[in-house]
């Protein structure tokens, strides 16, 4: 292989690196929900596509640095994210999942028309940082790089946070069994409210940081849920650690796709990738096998 | 109750010879959503197996018919059948793949193949223009249509009938209660499932077809969209999902209501839909089939 192609080759494979971080963000929060709750939140992605509208407005009306707006973005949906599993999901978290499942899937389109209403279906994103920083013969594009470490610091600090600290032994207690947390004396009903915040604070972190490389629409959390839900089965779900890993496997095989075939072709690999997993491996990377 | 039908069936069957074009249109599409909400209920009402995509299939038979009619001048209702046909043979494909997932799973993988076959449908544009969409000839004569939709909507209903009082149904209704007791008194659960998923995907391509006529115009993000699941899920909850005449109901009210207050409002129209389902769930997870039975205006039975 000539020299210059793997050079090519190495590029697309770091753009997909530097954006599977964001993904991880956002599988991460959708994989905390669900291994706490047992709840999928269609609505994860629409949680997602506010934060990115907030980073937005923030600098379009105010110039405020898409950075420092993460500490307005990341507050604001973790008490969304709260009043939700306050108010509705949780009336049924003990019911059949698909009452749970259609719950929030009815909030995704509520948020999603909410937002087309108001906001437009056109596209937005927020160019504050520009250009590229060069390492020999590798090119970084600086957006992706920023939001690459900002979203890989928030991932590490959670995954402390739930392996160091006694609040996040007992999310992961919860996690594995309710019931048992419960007589072990954890309030189990305020872990879920803790967990549901958490969750939709990392999606909308994920917003923030993806609107700064992205251009986001209403419309993007209908296909970033379905990624999201692609990297946690892959990864295993319930595993954080999974998440991760998938998430920068989906990067990875969106990058080389739309670099072989077209750009149009790498929106449909998440689903490709789901239906691979789900039928070859259903327990995933990483996850617990049933 | 049969003087009741005949006399139903008589006002429609002679309503397009005096009513406006209009009240015609708006009819026709009521028909149209009772099919797609009706054929939502076999699937998810009966099985318990909740589709977020169903509408994949009134894409399908809608880009079938559209590519007949244009291509091969096909006749629009023989087009609309095949569409139907091509409708029910991807979902045989399509499920022996998805129905081995339960719960959550399905209905993601669902969601998701829907927004795959809209991006190939998108970029295939050698065969569906892609974005641009077709153009159909213009619709002669709107009544046919409007039989056309009427006869698909009595079509599902008389079979979702049928299968509310058959063992066969029976079967659907014990893979919702609990599918491995289900498996464990002998039912082929993965049969009984896939019969659910074609027999639901039928009707949705047949109308999607007959759509496409209507409209002379479809595109990927029209026929494809998911705010026509969003239709599909709220009628047939608000009316009664696991009922005949739960998505009638749901249906002929939501689409009246939405037609007369919402229609200037896509957007906020579709908030309410959302808000809806969230409603319905928490609060008549029944629908008002179940509200009317319990205070015995409806017979509490199978059929109704």
């Amino acid at each position: 292989m000539p020299v210059e192609s793997a050079v090519t080759l190495l590029q697309v494979a770091i753009g997909g690196v530097l954006l599977g971080a964001v993904y991880a963000l956002l599988a991460c929060g959708l994989n905390l929900i669900f291994g706490v709750m047992r709840v999928i939140n269609v609505a994860h992605g629409e949680l997602m596509m506010l934060g990115s509208y907030t980073t937005f407005w923030l600098f379009f009306l105010l110039g405020i640095n898409p950075l420092l707006s993460l500490l307005f973005s990341i507050p604001l949906m973790f008490l969304l994210g709260m009043g939700i599993q306050k108010f509705l999901v949780s009336r049924v978290v003990k019911a059949p999942e698909l009452m749970s499942l259609l719950v929030t899937f009815g909030i995704s389109m509520f948020i999603l028309s909410l937002a087309l209403y108001f906001w437009s279906a056109d596209f937005r994103s927020v160019p504050y940082f520009t250009g590229s920083i060069t390492l020999g013969s590798f090119a970084f594009s600086r957006p992706r790089v920023i939001a690459f470490g900002i979203a890989v610091v928030i991932t590490l600090a959670v995954y402390i946070f739930l392996k160091k600290t006694k609040l996040g032994k007992a999310v992961r207690a919860t996690s594995q069994s309710s019931e048992v947390a419960a007589i072990c004396g954890v309030d189990v009903e305020r872990i879920r409210l803790l967990t549901f915040g958490l969750g939709s604070a990392l999606a909308a972190a994920a917003g923030s940081l993806l609107v700064v490389i992205y251009a986001v629409n209403p419309s993007t959390g209908q296909t970033f849920i379905l990624k999201a839900f692609a990297i946690i089965v892959l990864g295993g779900m319930g595993s954080f650690l999974g998440a991760f890993i998938g998430a920068l496997i989906l990067g990875l095989a969106e990058a080389f796709t739309s670099f072989f075939f077209t750009a149009q072709l790498s929106e449909a690999v998440a689903y490709l990738l789901l239906i691979l997993v789900l039928l070859f491996m259903p327990s995933g990377l990483l996850g617990e096998r049933e | 109750m049969r003087r009741v039908i005949a006399a139903l069936a008589a006002i429609l069957l002679l309503l397009p010879f005096f009513a406006s074009p209009y009240i015609t249109a708006l009819l026709l599409l009521i028909f149209m959503y009772i099919t797609l909400a009706e054929s939502w209920n076999i699937l998810s009402g009966y099985t318990g197996y909740v589709s977020f995509g169903h509408v994949a299939f009134f894409g399908i038979g809608a880009y079938t018919a559209a590519l007949l009619i244009t291509q091969k001048a096909f006749p629009w209702i023989l087009a609309s059948l095949l569409g139907g046909i091509v409708a029910v043979l991807f979902a045989g494909v399509i499920g022996f793949i998805c129905l081995r997932l339960r719960g959550p799973y399905f209905a993601i993988a669902l969601l998701g193949l829907n927004e795959a076959i809209k991006v190939i449908a998108t970029a295939w544009e050698s065969l569906t223009r892609g974005g641009y969409g077709i153009s159909l000839p213009p619709v002669p004569d709107l009544r046919s249509i409007y039989y056309a939709m009427l006869l698909s909507a009595t079509a599902v209903v008389l079979l979702t009938y049928r299968l509310a009082s058959s063992k066969f149904g029976l079967r659907f209704l014990a893979i919702r209660e609990d599918e491995i007791g289900a498996e464990g008194i002998g039912i082929n659960t993965t049969r009984y499932k896939h019969a659910a998923f074609i027999l639901s995907s039928f009707f949705p391509g047949v109308v999607g077809g007959v759509y496409a006529y209507y409209l002379s115009y479809i595109e990927p993000e029209s026929v494809f969209s998911v705010s026509i699941t969003v239709k599909m899920i709220v009628m047939s909850m608000f009316g009664g999902a696991g009922t005949v005449l739960g998505p009638v109901i749901g249906a002929a009210s939501l689409a009246l209501v939405s037609e007369l207050f919402w229609a200037k409002f896509p957007y906020l129209h579709q908030v309410m839909f959302g808000a809806l389902i969230v409603a319905v769930v928490l609060f008549i997870p029944g629908g008002v089939v179940a509200l009317l039975q319990e205070r015995n205006i409806l017979p509490r039975s199978r059929r109704v």
